[in-house]
C-alpha cells in the first residue's frame, strides 16, 4: 500500500503541527505517450522539530536517504535533507525534502545514524565540510579531507571559517610564495 | 599464547584497486576483525567549481565527474535543472536521451563483468568480455563522435540528432548483444568455478541493504526492487514501464552476494536492449532542443529562481543532483552531487567483517566502485604517464570516426 504525496503530508502535519513553517507540493509532468504526473513534498520546518520530523517519516515507511546537504547563507546554515518513500513501488516513490536553518552559534544536530546506519557517510561529510556537529555520531574521522586537515576550516563555508586564505596561493609557484614572504628561493 | 592482531593497510595505491582508496583492516590470522575505509584521495571539489561557472559549463564539468559513465551525471543534471527552471525537453529528445543512457549501461555492465573476472583471477574471461564491449563503444562513437564524454545532453534537449544510419547500426548492435548475453550467462552463471568463488561472498541481506542505504544493482541483488527508472520515471522511461531486475524474479530467491550481482547485471543488459529497441521503434519526429540559442538559455537561467532534484539510475545505482538557481547568476548557486559509490561503499565495512583476506578484492569489486564519482575527478594519461592534451585526443577521435563511417558505409 502506497500513500500519495498529499496523504504523506497530512500524516506529517498530524505529527508536527505548527512546526511546519512552510510547505509546497510540487507537481511535475512526465511521459510522452502516456503523460502522467508525480509529486514531491517540500517542507520548511522549525529546527527544534527536526528529530520528530525524521521519526515521523520512519513511522510511515523505512525511507531511502537521498542526500543531506547544507548551504552557508550568512547568519545561519540552511540544512536540506531529502528522503524517498515507497521506493520499491513503480511510479510510487515520493520525495520528501526537509529544510531548516541552523544558526552558526549553535551548529549541533541529533544524528540519524541510530535509525539508518548508512547516513553515517552523509553526516561525516557535512561535519567536515560545514562544521555541523552531530550528537551521537560514533565515527567522527574525516571522510574526504585528510586526517591532518587544520581544525576549524570548513571548505563549504563562505565566512571566515572557509578556506579563502588557504586557496589564495593556489595559482602561485612555491618560488613566488617564498619571494613574497621575503625568504630565499632555492 | 595471547592472540595478536595485525594491521593490513590496503591502498590508496594498490594493484587490486583501479583507483585510489584506502581500506584499513585489522586481521586475526586470515579473518578480518576491524575495518575502516578512507576516501578522498582524488577529491578536487568539482561542486565548488560548478558554483563558480555558468550552467552550460557546469553541465560539461558534471560529465567529467565519473571516469566511465559520462551520461549519468549530465542526465541527472539536465533533469534537475529542467525541474528547477521549468523547461520541458522536446519529445524527440526525450526518446534520444534514454537510447544513449542505455548504451552506456550496456558498456558499463560489460566492463564490470570483465573486472570481476579479473579480480577472481580469470583473465581470459576479462579479455573476452571487453572485446564484446567494443561493439557498443563503436556505436556510441558513431552517434556522438566520442567513446567517452559524449557531450550529448543540453538543458532542454540533446545536441545531436539520430540519423537513419545510426538506427541501422543500433539494430545490428541489438542482434549482436542478444547472442552475446546468452554466451555470458553460460560462462558466468553456469560456471562451477565462478560460482564457487562468488557464492556467499560479499553477502548483504535485504534488511541490511536498506539500513546501509545501498543503491543500484547492489541493492537489487539483495532483493530490493528499487530503480529510479521504475520509481520516479522520466522522459521515455515513463512510457515503457521499466521493471527493476531482481534475482527472485529470475531464480526465485535473492541472496545478495557477488553471484547475484553478476546475474542482475547480465539480465539488465537484456533489459537495456529492449528499451533501446522500443525507443527507436517509437522515435517521435520534431525538434531536439527546447531553447536552441545558448545565450537565450543562459539569460533565462539568470532570471529564473528555483530549486529541483534530478535523479537518474546510473549503471551503478542512483545519481542524485540537487540544484538551486537564485536568479542572480547564470549558474547554480548550490549544487550537490550524490554518486552511487558514495552510498555503496557503506557495504564494505559490513561485508569485510569476518571475511577472509583473499575475499577483499571481490568485496571491493562487487559494488563496481567508482572513486572518480565519489571524489569527482578524471585525468587522462598515456602509458608513459604523459598527460594527453585535448588536440591529440580530438585528432585521434576524428580519425577513428572517419574510419568507422567508411566501414559502415555512412555518408556525411
Amino acid at each position: 500500500m502506497t500513500l500519495t504525496a498529499e496523504e504523506i503530508f497530512d500524516r506529517l502535519k498530524e505529527e508536527l503541527g505548527d512546526a511546519i513553517l512552510d510547505y509546497e507540493i510540487k507537481e511535475y509532468k512526465t511521459g510522452v505517450k502516456k503523460p502522467r504526473t508525480y509529486k514531491e513534498v517540500w517542507m520548511e520546518i522549525d529546527r527544534s522539530a527536526f528529530r520528530r520530523a525524521i521519526e515521523a517519516i520512519f513511522k510511515i515507511e523505512y525511507p531511502h536517504l537521498h542526500f543531506i546537504t547544507g548551504e552557508d547563507i550568512g547568519e545561519s546554515i540552511r540544512m536540506i535533507y531529502s528522503f524517498g518513500l515507497f521506493h520499491e513501488h513503480p511510479w510510487g516513490e515520493v520525495s520528501i525534502i526537509i529544510k531548516f536553518d541552523l544558526p552558526k552559534n549553535e551548529l549541533i544536530l541529533p544524528t540519524i545514524t541510530d535509525l539508518m546506519i548508512g547516513a553515517e557517510t552523509n553526516e561525516r561529510e557535512i561535519r567536515e565540510m560545514l562544521g555541523v556537529e552531530f550528537d551521537g555520531l560514533k565515527n567522527k574521522r574525516h571522510l574526504f579531507l585528510p586526517d591532518d586537515w587544520p581544525e576549524g576550516k570548513y571548505p563549504w563555508r563562505r565566512d571566515e571559517y572557509g578556506v579563502d586564505d588557504m586557496i589564495k596561493h593556489t595559482h602561485k609557484s612555491v618560488k613566488e610564495i617564498r619571494e613574497e614572504r621575503g625568504e630565499q628561493s632555492g | 599464547m595471547a592472540k595478536t592482531t595485525y594491521y593490513v593497510p590496503i591502498g590508496p595505491i594498490h594493484p587490486a584497486l583501479k583507483e585510489p582508496i584506502r581500506v584499513e583492516a585489522e586481521v586475526e590470522g586470515e579473518k578480518i576483525v576491524k575495518v575502516d575505509v578512507k576516501r578522498g584521495f582524488a577529491h578536487r571539489g568539482i561542486e565548488y567549481m560548478g558554483m563558480k561557472r555558468n550552467a552550460i559549463q557546469t553541465l560539461y564539468l558534471s560529465e567529467r565527474i565519473c571516469g566511465i559513465c559520462s551520461i549519468s551525471h549530465p542526465y541527472a543534471f539536465v533533469i534537475g535543472s529542467e525541474k528547477a527552471l521549468g523547461i520541458e525537453a522536446p519529445h524527440r529528445a526525450q526518446y534520444i536521451r534514454p537510447i544513449i543512457a542505455e548504451l552506456e549501461r550496456i558498456h558499463s555492465h560489460i566492463l564490470w563483468l570483465g573486472v570481476i573476472a579479473h579480480e577472481i583471477g580469470f583473465d581470459s574471461l576479462l579479455f573476452w568480455t571487453w572485446k564484446g564491449r567494443e561493439k557498443v563503444l563503436d556505436v556510441l562513437e558513431l552517434i556522438t563522435g566520442n567513446r567517452i564524454n559524449y557531450s550529448m545532453y543540453m538543458i532542454g534537449g540533446v545536441r545531436r540528432d539520430l540519423k537513419e544510419s545510426h538506427i541501422k547500426a543500433l539494430r545490428d548492435m541489438i542482434t549482436y548483444y542478444w547472442e552475446f548475453t546468452e554466451h555470458m550467462k553460460e560462462v558466468f552463471l553456469s560456471d562451477p568455478v565462478y560460482k564457487a568463488r562468488t557464492r556467499g561472498v560479499a553477502q548483504v541481506p535485504k534488511d541490511m541493504a536498506l539500513k546501509l542505504n545501498l543503491v543500484g544493482p547492489t541493492a537489487r541483488a539483495a532483493g530490493l526492487r528499487m530503480d529510479i527508472r521504475q520509481d520516479i520515471p522520466f522522459d521515455a522511461y515513463a512510457d515503457i514501464d521499466v521493471k527493476a531486475v531482481v534475482p527472485q524474479d529470475i531464480v526465485g530467491e535473492a541472496r545478495g552476494d557477488a553471484y547475484d550481482v553478476t546475474m542482475v547485471r547480465i539480465y539488465e543488459i537484456e533489459q537495456s536492449l529492449d528499451i533501446i529497441e522500443y525507443c527507436i521503434d517509437n522515435l517521435p519526429e520534431g525538434r531536439i532542443l527546447a531553447i536552441p540559442n545558448y545565450i537565450a538559455l543562459l539569460n533565462k537561467i539568470k532570471k529564473t529562481e528555483g530549486e529541483g532534484i534530478g535523479a537518474y539510475e546510473a549503471p551503478r545505482g542512483e545519481v542524485i543532483h540537487y540544484f538551486r538557481y537564485d536568479g542572480t547568476r547564470d549558474g547554480p548557486s548550490v549544487w550537490k552531487v550524490v554518486a552511487p559509490s558514495y552510498n555503496n561503499i557503506n557495504s564494505w565495512g559490513y561485508c569485510l567483517l569476518g571475511a577472509e583476506v583473499a575475499d577483499i578484492p571481490v568485496v571491493v569489486a562487487y559494488i563496481d566502485p567508482c572513486m572518480c564519482c565519489n571524489d569527482r575527478v578524471a585525468v587522462v594519461k598515456d602509458s608513459t604517464g604523459k598527460m594527453l592534451d585535448y588536440s591529440y585526443i580530438h585528432k585521434r577521435a576524428i580519425e577513428k570516426t572517419r574510419m568507422l563511417e567508411k566501414e559502415l558505409g555512412v555518408r556525411r
